[in-house]
């Protein structure tokens, strides 16, 4: 198949498994058998910054010792590490010039047979979330098409990464969006109330409600609401505050 | 093809940056459905909550009128959980919404449409798009219509998702339109009325209706103390 058709099968085959619940880690695998056959690399690898803030191998193109362990030690040292921390792609690094760079990292991946690196950030709005971690055993550069081709695959791994964190959290964001919206509604009727009883302005009303919540450590919300039901007269508002040193 | 269809949205929405506001997202969903205007609508326990955008004036009125009345499209898909289509709003094949209808085509609007916006089982609103002439939606334009309710139903949560416990997220509070306003006047009308503050937004809605005004104008004229409900239902007292 000719490369290009190659890469929109894989735009879509991603794509469609966002529509419904899906396995997020069969998705990065999926992405990262597509990269190899794309882009004709050896081995990839999609890394993920846990919450403590170190790449952890989520997905591999192979399950062999030699490329896990690449994946694994970079949690550390290496090209995808460095990519990650730096947010910029990490083009057709060649190993035997490393240099020392890597000084863990570069002489295992030559003892596995690689000859050249390349990492792709994953980002989201200014934060990076991870990386792609390529393999080759060659030491030909990738091309101009091929290193965006290979960032479109990254991108949109991180859109799935990001739809899916959304999903399996919706019915707590929902209770809390709903939350939010009634706290607020409740908020602004007692506002209304209290400007009418009280004879005060919006703003002053609410700023009444909230030093009363405030001085004694109580939720505007539930002040708010004592003041819609009728539990907490507005004289109780406008009486003054606890003492306090001045 | 679904994903086909997913990606080029996500794409588009993309152009926005890879977390689009909402702005950006009725854009796209009026530019993909090749609409005159889109909007989304939030709701919950069966009420309207509010809009979180608008793609333009009379998309805006649509909606606005549906939170006044408490019927049209989106009220109906959100509470029948399936799309609600009129391809022809001036001469429907069935009348329905009474009220909501000789309005809206008064304020241009000849085809509406309301999608469910679900996340899983979970229904949080409606996107509503309409256009200023009849006809329906053809079977691709249904089909994107749905990816978009998705996409936009999964992008409100995602603006939620970094909101301090008991707020609104911060873009979802910038761009949207919660009616704040209405409930200060709910408030003011039940101390004025010594009436609950659900009855007092009957009176309020009421009042609009029966003086064909929106209800965030008459909630404003409350708050400004430039009105007073009187305990008939029927006027009202301009000050």
């Amino acid at each position: 198949m000719p490369k290009e058709a190659l890469l929109v099968r894989t735009l879509v085959e991603l794509a469609d498994s966002l529509v419904d619940d899906f396995d997020v880690v069969e998705l990065l695998s999926l992405l990262a058998d597509r990269c190899v056959e794309v882009l004709g690399v050896s081995a990839a690898g999609v890394m993920l910054a846990a919450p403590e803030g170190d790449l952890r191998v989520v997905a591999s193109s192979s399950e062999a010792m030699r490329v896990v362990e690449l994946f694994e030690l970079q949690s550390d040292e290496g090209p995808c590490l460095d990519c990650y921390r730096g947010g910029e792609a990490l083009l057709n690094e060649h190993l035997m010039a490393a240099d020392g760079r890597w000084p863990r990292f570069a002489p295992v991946a030559l003892d596995a047979g690689f000859r050249t690196v390349y990492a792709l950030p994953m980002r989201l709005r200014g934060a990076v979330i991870g990386a792609i971690n390529l393999f080759a055993t060659g030491e030909d550069s990738l091309s101009a098409e091929d290193v965006m081709a290979g960032q479109a695959l990254a991108d949109v791994a991180t859109i799935a990464i990001l739809q899916q964190r959304v999903a399996s959290e919706s019915r707590v964001l929902i209770d809390q969006l709903n939350t939010a919206l009634t706290s607020r509604v409740v908020i602004e009727q007692a506002k209304g109330v209290l400007a009418e009883r009280a004879g005060l302005s919006m703003e002053s009303a609410f700023e009444a409600m909230r030093h009363f919540a405030r001085d004694r450590n109580l939720h505007l919300a539930y002040v708010a609401r004592g003041v819609v039901d009728r539990t907490l007269a507005p004289g109780a508002l406008s009486t003054p505050r606890p003492l306090r040193p001045s | 093809m679904v994903g086909a269809r997913l990606l080029r949205i996500l794409s588009r929405l993309e152009a926005g940056g890879t977390r689009p506001g909402p702005a950006r997202l009725c854009e796209v969903c009026a530019e993909v459905m090749v609409m005159t205007g889109a909007g989304i609508m939030l709701m919950s326990g069966d009420v309207a909550r509010g809009s979180i955008c608008s793609s333009n004036r009379v998309s805006a009125l649509i909606e606005d009128l549906q939170y006044t009345l408490g019927e049209g499209p989106c009220v109906d898909a959100y509470q029948q959980d399936e799309p609600v289509c009129e391809p022809d709003l001036a001469d429907p094949g069935e009348p329905r919404w009474v009220a909501f209808t000789p309005r809206a085509v008064e304020a241009g609007a000849r085809a509406v449409f309301g999608f469910p916006l679900r996340v899983g089982a979970a229904r949080i609103g409606a996107l509503n798009l309409y256009r200023d002439r009849p006809g329906p939606l053809d079977d691709d334009q249904h089909a994107d219509a749905l990816v978009l309710a998705g996409v936009a139903a999964r992008a409100v949560l995602g603006m939620q998702a970094e909101a301090a416990p008991g707020m609104l997220g911060a873009e979802l509070e910038a761009g949207s339109d919660f009616r704040f306003v209405v409930h200060q006047a709910s408030g003011m009308v039940s101390a004025q009325l010594e009436v609950s503050v659900g009855e007092a937004l009957i009176r309020l809605r009421a009042y609009a209706f029966a003086h064909d005004r929106p209800l965030g104008a008459v909630a404003q004229d409350v708050v400004a103390r430039r009105l007073r409900l009187s305990h008939d239902p029927a006027p009202g007292q301009e000050q």
